[in-house]
């Protein structure tokens, strides 16, 4: 392995271990009724945006399944709803030219809405009894909440990004 | 080389995607004691202490939050309150208005009660006359309602307002007491002292006794004598609030207090059985 394959596996596991961290931190004390943003989402369609679907991919699964032990729901759901994400998130890479944060913001609350159908039809499939009422409202509120979280989150990531891509052309 | 690149991705999602399919599957069918739980709830200890702390730290952002989500609701509230309060203030009067209807049922009732022998008919008071000098009101009911001319007219508590002067075929004059030119047979309740009551036109009465040396106090409780033929005898009028000096024609000024009040009729008893008798003492002074 590579001093820059190391890097880039280091710099991905602070990554998720701090929005982890804050997912479990700051989420639940942001959450407007029963609307609570999903901060790992939003991170991994931004990681996605901006690395592509491989590494989209690998981050969507690692911080779906950290979520997952981290938390009362069915160990995977998050997981399989997040590498989905991950991966369709990441081939919009080279399809988005715009810098304006306009269109991730639209990408993460559709991102949203496709990730809480895939956690409800889950939860149908395994035939998990205790789930949920499923409402829409509250799904629209999720996306919308999300969408206005990619303003923080994206500049932050898009940091991280550019300070990788500097390392990568010191080597 | 992009091709290689591409299935390599592909394999990667669908090796995940295949991961995350079992580990679904082996959470959902072990039981409470299971690896896969244990694990959760290990971790969940770990967490629980910066969850807890950050709870604490992030409070004043939350409330911050809430303020202002409470905000907005609280604009919708507002205006929702505001046409509530208004339907209640609405309802509120309306009851307040069946009240006092209910009230003077009530009292029409007492009356009736009370006068077994006399027929009534409930008239509303439908306008007062503008001229000053005639302390008249009109009321909604005429001959085509069974009302005729000199009949005796009660407020809604049984006191005598007044009588007929003129009916049409739907509306009807009442003369009040307080009417200068109104003259009404009537006697002392406490010992049958009879007079005639007049009115002086400026809302006020007085009795003027028939026998000079009458036993007159204030106080005394003045009623119909039934003397003229229009009014029945023992309805009340009002009472003596003040006794004057002997005039020169040496009448005593007996000054009576009506007990209904002129001002505030709106509904009225018209005493339709017995029928007026005769004309009244001053029907000629008018006609």
């Amino acid at each position: 392995m590579t001093m820059f394959a190391a890097h880039r596996r280091l710099l991905l596991l602070t990554v998720i271990t701090l929005t982890l961290l804050v997912q479990l931190t700051v989420a639940p004390e942001l959450s407007v009724g029963s609307v609570r943003p999903d901060i790992l989402l939003v991170a991994t369609v931004c990681w996605a945006l901006f690395h592509g679907p491989g590494r989209g991919t690998v981050f969507g699964f690692f911080g779906g399944l950290v979520e997952d032990i981290f938390s009362t729901a069915v160990l995977g759901v998050g997981a399989f709803g997040k590498t989905i994400i991950g991966y369709f998130a990441g081939e919009l890479k080279h399809r988005v030219v715009s810098r304006s944060v306009a269109w991730p913001m639209c990408i993460v609350f559709v991102a949203t809405v496709l990730h809480e159908l895939l956690k409800f039809a889950t939860w149908t499939m395994v035939g998990l009894e205790e789930r949920p009422p499923f409402s829409f409202g509250i799904i629209a509120g999720m996306a919308l909440y999300n969408a206005l979280l990619t303003l923080v989150v994206y500049p932050i990531l898009a940091r991280v990004a550019a300070s990788e891509e500097k390392a990568m052309l010191f080597q | 080389m992009i091709e290689r690149y591409n299935r390599r991705q592909r394999a990667l999602v669908i090796t995940l995607v295949i991961i995350c399919v079992l580990l679904v599957t082996v959470y959902s069918r072990e039981d409470k004691e299971g690896f896969l739980h244990r694990l959760q709830r290990f971790s969940m200890d770990v967490v629980s202490p910066l969850q807890k702390g950050m709870s604490k730290v992030l409070s004043p952002v939350k409330e911050g939050i809430e303020f202002l989500v409470d905000l907005g609701r609280a604009r919708g509230e507002r205006d929702r309150l505001r046409e509530e309060l208004k339907d209640l203030e609405e309802r509120v009067h309306e009851l307040e208005e069946m009240r006092r209807e209910n009230e003077t049922l009530k009292q029409m009732v007492a009356v009736k009660e009370a006068n077994p022998e006399l027929d009534y008919l409930v008239v509303e008071v439908i306008g007062a006359n503008p001229d000053a000098w005639e302390q008249t009101v009109q009321i909604g009911a005429g001959y085509s309602d069974g009302l005729r001319e000199y009949m005796a007219v009660l407020s809604e508590d049984g006191s005598l307002v007044g009588r007929i002067i003129l009916c049409t075929s739907e509306t009807s004059v009442v003369q009040l007491i307080t009417d200068e030119k109104s003259a009404v047979g009537a006697k002392l309740q406490r010992n049958g002292e009879m007079g005639v009551l007049k009115g002086d036109g400026g809302g006020k009465t007085h009795l003027e006794l028939l026998n000079q040396d009458a036993d007159v106090q204030t106080g005394d409780v003045v009623i119909t004598s039934g003397m003229g033929g229009t009014c029945p005898a023992g309805i009340p009028i009002g009472v003596v609030t003040e006794i004057g000096e002997m005039q020169a024609d040496l009448s005593i000024g007996v000054f009576i207090q009506p007990r209904a009040s002129m001002t505030r009729l709106e509904k009225v008893l018209v005493v339709v059985n017995p029928l007026p008798a005769t004309l009244p003492m001053a029907a000629e002074g008018r006609n």
